[in-house]
């Protein structure tokens, strides 16, 4: 096509003669207009679906608290707890930038859970979404490892140990576990050399990656339009211009409401930062303000709180709950057998899958399994799309026990997140182990639960009451 | 509903359950003095005649004093013991490896320890000034002392003469875990002999001197609280403004 | 945009307020993040004042102190190159010590001896042509790169330019200035105290 620029009046403002010329060679104008002010989003969002916004916002400020604080951090094993110190006390503003940078931390994972569990209540990960919920779980992945490395980074005693624990597990893997776990650490133990290494991977190799995963999030989400708490979708509906009946230009509508929903937050925020950065020892580890000790190990390690879901399910695969474990793929071996129709090669496969996988729980021991069991507890998050077989999206038009369902599992999450912070004693076990047959029922059986009971009709038209 | 109550008072009985008693001795409330700049001076004096010969400082740097009130002159004339600049860091005298031989364990740096001994049992700031006030008489110890906080530390009494020599007295009880088995439970101090100050006068150079290694572990607490007032307050006024505005919008969806 | 053609009063003064207040709100945020940048307490204790103990300094003689990264000279001059500093107010192109582009000579340095001892002479020793610093020359009379009627000084070795005793830089010399009397002053006969003056500290 060949090129065209638009001509304007020889007296139009310059402004718009500057606009018309970058329109003519960038997309300015065109990406304002689909992502912003001709973005049409449903009217009816409501207080759950501020959270990708607010999401955004913290890794904004991570990002920018983090290069400040890069100026003056020290990556090196003698002077690394010094250097955050050195921050703290000889920077000037130096502990308002840490301050924000540990509480963001936290805030990240609060903001993207609550995120992600309006993800789950209004099914937005279905179709034609599936692509925007697995580039997000990607994130939440790359989040994880992105405060697993950062953590390393102050070099406390929680630091040191955190690491060398999680490090020491991928030793768990059979035959290529101890050299894996070497070439992790780059040294015998967790060391200047494995300090020097997160640091690159937290300053710049995920932050990349999170910034490209981010992006393509949001052109994914924007490719097919929002979701909305009715599981309705708004472009069935067009006038005759094309635009979604129950369709909002993104901006002004939704960037003012974040904008005030922002102020809330950093209101929450800042009252962190400034009155209780430590928030108990959750946010900043107690054990933490000790330089690590490789000779030393504290009596009592915990992942930070954020982790410790995940945390309790490794824990609860002990060498007793083996047995359970077999029995419970024994048992969804046959129910794949006996109760879906797949073609008969599946129910094969699976058979001779789960018979595997029961060999295996007996000859490698139960903390390879457990490794196993916290890595799947998170990567079965990707199968969402497929497993929710309901006919309906969103909770509200669902059957009323399925609330129940759901209920269950957030109050299983969160037990499992307090067991993990806490030391583990017999009764803790037990109700982590009742509880991470809770958190895979709760995925793995979602095909036959997702469908089964009374629906209510979904309407035509979001449920929109004017403020 | 009625197996869902069930599972939810279940779940909540679970802290209860899952909370096992760790036995250790229980940690008094430190005073408060960081407010006080003459407590917070008092403290800095005691800090540095008697733990800054072992233990190091060495994120504290002696101009920082200022901001508890003391000038540069007062700093140099009074305070400044192992540097003989005021922008030097607060270094100990002694060498690590030789304390290390000398007590069994280097002694910890101490910038940022009333920070690092909170925990579920009280307070870093509980823990320091129960630690320093639970000294007692010991002679199966190289050091000739023992503590009730840390049981078997390799640090004597260093404040001994301001609190006099005290013996700890002990008595056998039957281990409430286990029937078969017998605790010595601690029951109370006995002066030896008496020290410089009275009970109350010790406790409070104690507190003092805590609530100077507590605001030494963080000397920006002072200013992030006072900054934080006003932050929130902007912020407040900033959220009125927006939640009007943002009304003005929604008012025209139908 | 809406479905209206104008923006009521109302919204438009909500907008204003939002706008005054964020922008308050992230000149705030870019001070604080901007102030990092500002010499941290360890850059300026390690530029604190240097005490030097000149007791032991004989005539003639000149000790180097290191002083915020830069030498500082500490010459005891004799009587006889404190007198020769009048030959050659001549030949040097700022006798007076007036031009203040490079740096500005504190008023105790504004006389003959550029110090405010005549014996003691405190200058920093970096030409303030392109920052080498120069070697000393006190032997007087004729030397390669000096004139015949060389009263002792310095001579930069990168360019060639020459200093007199005081630190005055002679004429059509590449440097532009005068070597730098840093802020200094005696606390006692004993000591100098360099960084620190009667304004206070530099």
């Amino acid at each position: 096509m060949a090129f065209h620029e638009k001509q304007l009046p020889a007296d139009a403002p310059i402004a718009d003669k500057a606009l018309n010329w970058v329109d003519a060679r960038f997309p300015l104008s065109a990406t304002w207009k689909a992502h912003l002010s001709e973005y049409y989003a449903p009217k009816n969002f409501n207080f759950l679906y501020v959270f990708g916004s607010l999401a955004l916002l913290v890794l904004v400020i991570q990002i920018v608290t983090g290069i400040f604080l890069v100026m003056h951090y020290k990556p090196d094993a003698n002077v690394a707890f010094a250097s955050v110190e050195y921050i703290m006390r000889d920077v000037p503003w130096g502990w308002l930038v840490r301050y924000m940078h540990s509480t963001g931390a936290s805030a990240f994972f609060v903001v993207v859970y609550i995120h992600m569990l309006r993800g789950l209540l209004y099914g937005s990960y279905r179709k034609p979404r599936e692509l925007v919920w697995l580039f997000g779980v990607g994130i939440f992945l790359c989040l994880m490892a992105e405060a697993f490395f950062g953590y390393l980074l102050p070099w406390g005693q929680m630091s040191f140990w955190g690491a060398q624990v999680i490090v020491n597990l991928f030793g768990a893997i059979p035959f290529i576990g101890p050299d894996l776990s070497l070439w992790i650490r780059g040294d015998y133990v967790v060391s200047d050399a494995t300090l020097n290494r997160f640091f690159a991977f937290h300053v710049i190799a995920i932050p990349l990656v999170l910034i490209g995963l981010v992006v393509a999030h949001i052109v994914a989400l924007h490719e097919v339009g929002s979701s909305n708490p009715d599981g309705v979708e708004i472009k069935e509906k067009l006038d005759d211009k094309g635009v979604p009946l129950d369709g909002i230009p993104f901006h002004p509508y939704y960037s003012v409401h974040d904008i005030f929903v922002v102020t809330i937050f950093l209101t929450i925020f800042t009252a962190v930062v400034f009155f209780a950065p430590e928030m108990g020892g959750y946010f900043l580890e107690y054990n933490n303000f000790v330089p690590a000790d490789p000779l030393k190990t504290p009596p009592h390690i915990a992942p930070v709180w954020y982790f410790t879901p995940f945390y309790s399910i490794l824990r609860a695969t002990t060498s007793e709950f083996m047995v359970w474990l077999a029995v419970g793929v024994a048992a969804y071996v046959a129910l794949i057998i006996l109760k879906t129709r797949l073609a008969s090669k599946f129910k094969i496969a699976s058979a001779v899958i789960g018979l595997a996988l029961i060999a295996g729980m007996f000859l490698f021991d139960a903390k390879f399994w457990g490794v196993v069991l916290m890595g799947v507890s998170v990567m079965i998050m990707f199968g969402l799309p497929w497993l929710d077989t309901s006919p309906v999206k969103s909770i509200r038009y669902r059957p009323s026990w399925h609330k129940i369902v759901y209920i269950v599992f957030g109050v299983t999450f969160l037990v499992l997140g307090y067991l993990g912070v806490k030391p583990p004693t017999a009764i803790g076990t037990a109700i982590a182990q009742i509880c991470t047959f809770i958190y895979f029922g709760f995925f793995l059986l979602m095909p036959w639960w997702s469908a089964m009971g009374t629906f209510k009709p979904v309407p035509d038209r979001v449920v929109f009451h004017p403020h | 509903m009625t197996l869902l109550k069930k599972l939810i008072a279940t779940l909540l009985l679970v802290p209860g359950l899952v909370l096992a008693a760790e036995s250790t001795f229980p940690l008094d409330q430190a005073p408060d003095h960081t407010k006080d700049l003459a407590a917070l001076q008092n403290g800095a004096r005691l800090f540095v005649n008697y733990c800054l010969n072992c233990h190091s400082a060495s994120s504290m740097r002696y101009n920082k004093l200022k901001d508890i009130g003391l000038t540069e002159e007062q700093i140099k004339d009074n305070l400044l013991f192992t540097s003989d600049k005021v922008g030097d860091m607060m270094t100990v005298s002694m060498a690590p490896k030789d304390a290390k031989v000398w007590f069994g364990a280097t002694p910890p740096d101490l910038s940022v320890i009333a920070r690092a001994k909170a925990s579920g049992e009280g307070s870093g700031p509980d823990w320091l000034y129960t630690y320093l006030r639970t000294f007692y008489k010991d002679d199966t110890r190289p050091t000739g002392w023992n503590n009730l906080v840390f049981p078997n530390v390799g640090m004597p009494h260093v404040l001994w003469e301001l609190q006099g020599v005290r013996a700890a007295k002990f008595e056998d009880v039957k281990d409430p875990h286990d029937h078969t088995k017998v605790v010595h439970k601690f029951a109370g101090f006995e002066q030896v002999t008496p020290g410089k100050m009275t009970a109350l006068e010790y406790d409070k150079s104690v507190a003092d001197l805590v609530s100077f290694m507590t605001w030494m572990a963080e000397p920006a607490q002072t200013t992030r609280k006072r900054l934080g007032v006003w932050v929130l307050l902007f912020l407040g006024v900033f959220m009125v403004i927006t939640w009007r505005l943002n009304a003005s919008y929604w008012k025209n969806v139908k | 945009m809406s479905n209206e053609k104008q923006v009521d009063s109302g919204r438009r003064g909500l907008l204003v307020a939002t706008c005054a207040a964020g922008s308050v709100a992230g000149l705030a945020t870019t001070g604080v993040l901007v102030s990092t940048f500002q010499p941290s307490e360890r850059a300026k204790a390690a530029g604190a004042p240097v005490e030097v103990d000149i007791s032991s300094l004989t005539p003639g003689e000149l000790r180097t102190v290191e002083w915020r990264g830069k030498p500082v000279w500490i010459m005891k001059r004799t009587p006889e190159q404190v007198e020769s500093l009048k030959k050659v107010d001549a030949q040097v192109a700022d006798p007076e010590s007036k031009r203040t582009q490079f740096s500005t000579t504190p008023e105790y340095a504004m006389n003959e001896w550029r110090s405010r001892q005549k014996d003691i002479l405190v200058v920093v020793g970096i030409c303030p042509h392109l920052g080498c610093s120069p070697t000393s020359k006190f032997q007087t009379g004729a030397q390669p790169s000096l004139p015949d009627d060389w009263q002792g000084g310095f001579l930069c070795p990168c360019h060639g330019s020459t200093f007199d005793l005081a630190g005055r830089v002679y004429k059509n010399k590449p440097s532009p200035d005068n070597l730098q009397v840093p802020p200094y002053m005696f606390e006692g006969d004993a000591k100098l105290v360099i960084g620190k003056d009667e304004k206070g500290e530099a």
